[in-house]
């Protein structure tokens, strides 16, 4: 006999005994969580439930039990709030909107368990050829949590829609079945917490929290980089889920294996499962994207003027959606159609000022950092090998960034031949060909001449 | 049981606990008030099974014993007494009184089926003042809307921390926090979701005493207790439920800096909203247009069937040019929650909160979203 059949048939003993009233007050939503030996838990909805069982009909429950199951000699009570379940379906149904719209509290859209904000879903999320795999993977994690990519890596640059893919796993995953454990958490704020709870002490409880979880999605990986302590954490929670085939996902701005100071046993895990990377996006995907997100805020703008943005927004999406709202609330300010030229003026700061004025001096200032070497080393003509490198590089970045001529660069450093710098510009071409580590670093080079220059 | 009691003395029990009673179809003895004699105490208690009041009286006792009866007329019935004694004696389920040249007979019920109300084993308590609790409450309570949609924020949210108590209500719309400082610490931070109902029965009951209130927790209840002014015994204990579910983050919506701040005289803010609200026709829009430069707000409200009104105030200026629309009613629940003479208004633009706090009183915030008209 199941549970569920046991205390339905004292349920039916037992309403011959007391009045209708009394039945229906005491005993609605009550349940046998569980059965050990000679004990049965029931669960009650409230603490006068509780008391009354326990005090008053105890007697007649533990009867109506035992005739059925002569082993059982005790009946407990515990109280389990059930009536509380949240009406998400009721607050969808507003009544028809009013002409004035009263703004709420977002952040109180965010569900406080799961952390997920339920506007990011997969529905919304617009799929061209530069984030195809990630979608896939995205979508294939999200119908079989754990079991097919199992950790799903996801990155690409700022503003591409990772968090929007991550989320959008998250809320599916919860859409299908409501009592599964999901937390998104970014990792700067994974690391607070872990922060906090060491000083307060509380630190099992942390552990228990994120060890129970049975998706648990990572934002922003990359911060964990030079958190020794917060990496060993989440090392341990990441073996913890992974043995339980607990769904991971993480994402971050680079590859796992550009990510500076990470630990090794951190990084082969992060490459054990699935990497997907997020791309730029083409024109054509551009266009849609503003397309569609033109339609959800109900922005209606000319195609001349989505084509203009498409196509000076190049390198990310979330500057796209600024560039769209701006537009719109002139738009809407000024009640009249934009077109391109209005639209060439009001976004001109947005588009013209992309971070392009990088000097040569702040590439041989910005190599130096990053090789932990001083200028004047890259300049002089010293030819040690842990110079000549940099200053290879940084020669190919002055042509490739810059298009400096040769001979220009060979006479920032120290009057070198142009041929040295012919010389060097292509080898390091030639490495980055061949190799994927390396460009990574040439990579994460270019990321701090830019993010310097701007 | 049998005993005698003042008049007086009984119907203030009755009062404090009558008023949950009486809403239930169902179970009809949740109607009633059991009565309790032990010792040199008479106790009263009532419940709806969401809340319970104990009250506990001092009396003449000549037998012990208990009975239920119906609390309304029974209630009714008491107060249409002379301030004299009244014996008290229970029989058979029927209650006789006799009060100087009265006889009467109520019926009552079997005791044994009166609800029991919980206890909490938890001996640890946190003491507050009670006057300055539920004022504290009541700035706050207006605020959150009695829809079922959202359980978690159907109530007040109690956050219990070092030497401060923090009371939040919302509706989604607007948010009201009120910061109350302890003499003690507390040895142990938590926090607390209580209903609206149990707030208002809380306000209501104990919300004009001076003496020191003692709240007792446990994982479910929580327990508001008042002692007798004359021996250590309890007087009043209401004991509820609380609302299970996680409090949104509610301090990352407080904004932190204001686009523009313009400080007001209270009451002449006030009744201009009001004046204003006259004419805001059924969709409720007030129009806040400041100017810095000027030191100058202008409340502006328009009905197309109704007519328009404009009108002015002058205050100390910060920040750039601004206009924002607001439903009226959130301005003025909010200006009406706030003590000060002065009070500082800060706006955000782009649909961003804006914010009502007393001048010169770090402890009390309103935070408001505006409206976005067409």
């Amino acid at each position: 006999m199941t549970k569920e059949e046991l205390w339905q048939a004292v349920l039916a003993d037992i309403q011959f005994h007391i009045s209708r009233a009394n039945f229906t007050t005491w005993l609605a939503n009550t349940e046998i969580i569980s059965k050990q030996d000679k004990c049965i838990l029931v669960s009650v909805p409230n603490s006068f439930s509780k008391e009354w069982l326990e005090n008053k009909y105890n007697k007649l429950i533990l009867k109506a039990l035992y005739n059925i199951n002569n082993d059982i000699k005790e009946v407990k009570y515990e109280v389990k709030p059930c009536a509380l379940k949240t009406l998400d379906h009721l607050a969808s149904t507003d009544l028809p909107k009013p002409k004035l719209e009263q703004l709420n509290f977002q952040e109180f859209k965010i569900n406080k368990k799961t952390n997920l904000n339920p506007r990011y879903t997969f529905d919304n999320f617009v799929i061209g050829s530069f984030n195809e795999l990630a979608q896939a993977a995205a979508w294939a994690v999200s119908k079989k949590p754990g079991l097919v990519y199992n950790p799903l890596f996801i990155y690409g640059n700022v503003g591409l829609g990772k968090t929007h893919l991550l989320q959008a796993i998250g809320n599916k995953i919860i859409e299908k079945s409501a009592s599964k454990n999901v937390l998104y958490i970014p990792a700067e704020k994974f690391t607070s917490e872990v922060v906090s709870s060491i000083r307060n002490g509380t630190i099992e409880s942390l552990k228990a929290k994120f060890r129970q979880t049975d998706v648990l999605i990572l934002d922003d990986a990359q911060f964990l980089a030079g958190k020794e302590k917060t990496q060993e954490e989440f090392f341990h929670t990441f073996n913890s889920l992974y043995e339980k085939n607990k769904q991971i996902i993480l994402s971050s701005d680079r590859s796992p294996k550009a990510i500076p100071a990470l630990e090794e046993r951190l990084r082969s895990r992060f490459e054990g499962g699935m990497i997907a990377d997020i791309s730029a996006p083409d024109y054509e995907t551009r266009l849609a994207i503003l397309k569609t997100k033109g339609q959800e805020k109900k922005i209606d703008l000319s195609n001349e003027t989505l084509e203009y943005i498409a196509s000076n927004v190049q390198k990310n999406i979330r500057e796209m959606e600024g560039a769209l709202n701006s537009l719109a609330a002139y738009q809407k300010l000024n009640n009249e159609q934009l077109d391109a030229k209005i639209a060439r003026k009001l976004l001109k700061n947005l588009i013209s000022s992309p971070p392009k004025i990088v000097s040569p001096k702040i590439i041989i200032q910005m190599v130096a950092e990053f090789f932990d070497l001083k200028e004047r080393d890259l300049i002089t003509p010293s030819r040690k090998k842990e110079i000549v490198r940099p200053r290879q590089i940084a020669m190919y970045l002055l042509r490739n960034e810059l298009k400096s001529s040769f001979p220009f660069i060979g006479r920032k450093f120290s009057g070198k031949d142009h041929t040295t710098a012919i010389y060097a510009c292509t080898k390091i071409k030639k490495e980055i060909e061949n190799s994927e580590k390396f460009t990574d670093e040439i990579n994460l080079i270019k990321q701090r001449i830019y993010s310097q220059s701007c | 049981m049998k005993i005698t009691i003042l008049k007086e003395n009984f119907k203030n029990g009755l009062n404090i606990i009558e008023r949950i009673t009486g809403k239930n179809l169902t179970l009809p003895v949740l109607n009633n008030v059991l009565l309790t004699v032990e010792k040199n105490f008479l106790n009263l208690s009532t419940t709806d099974l969401e809340m319970g009041i104990n009250w506990w009286g001092l009396v003449k006792t000549e037998k012990q014993g208990k009975i239920s009866i119906p609390a309304k007329l029974l209630s009714s019935f008491t107060g249409l007494l002379p301030d004299k004694k009244i014996i008290l004696e229970a029989k058979d389920k029927t209650l006789f009184i006799e009060c100087e040249k009265r006889k009467t007979k109520i019926k009552g019920q079997d005791p044994e089926e009166f609800p029991l109300i919980p206890k909490i084993e938890n001996q640890e308590f946190i003491e507050v003042d009670s006057y300055k609790f539920c004022q504290g409450l009541s700035q706050v309570i207006e605020v959150i809307s009695s829809s079922q949609v959202r359980p978690e924020i159907s109530g007040v949210y109690l956050l219990f921390q070092k030497d401060l108590i923090k009371m939040v209500g919302t509706d989604s719309f607007r948010l009201a926090e009120k910061t109350l400082s302890l003499k003690n610490k507390i040895k142990k931070e938590c926090s607390l979701i209580i209903p609206q109902k149990t707030i208002r029965e809380l306000i209501n009951v104990l919300g004009e005493k001076k003496e020191k209130l003692k709240i007792f927790f446990s994982p479910s209840q929580i327990m508001f207790e008042l002692v007798m002014p004359e021996i250590s015994h309890p007087q009043v204990q209401i004991i509820s439920r609380l609302i299970d579910g996680e409090y949104p983050d509610y301090q990352e919506i407080i904004p932190k800096n204001y686009e523009t701040q313009i400080i007001l005289e209270k009451k002449e803010f006030l009744n201009q909203i009001k004046t204003a609200s006259l004419f805001s026709g059924n969709i409720n829009e007030v129009k806040f247009k400041i100017n810095p430069k000027e030191g100058k707000i202008e409340i502006f409200t328009q009905s197309s069937e109704l007519g328009e009104n404009k009108s002015y105030l002058l205050g100390k200026t910060e920040g750039n040019p601004i206009e924002v629309s607001f439903n009226h009613k959130f301005i003025s629940d909010g200006l009406s929650n706030i003590e000060s003479s002065e009070v500082i208004f800060g706006l955000n633009k782009d649909g961003g909160p804006a914010v009502l706090k007393p001048v010169g009183d770090e402890s009390y915030i309103y935070v408001v979203m505006p409206v976005k008209s067409d």
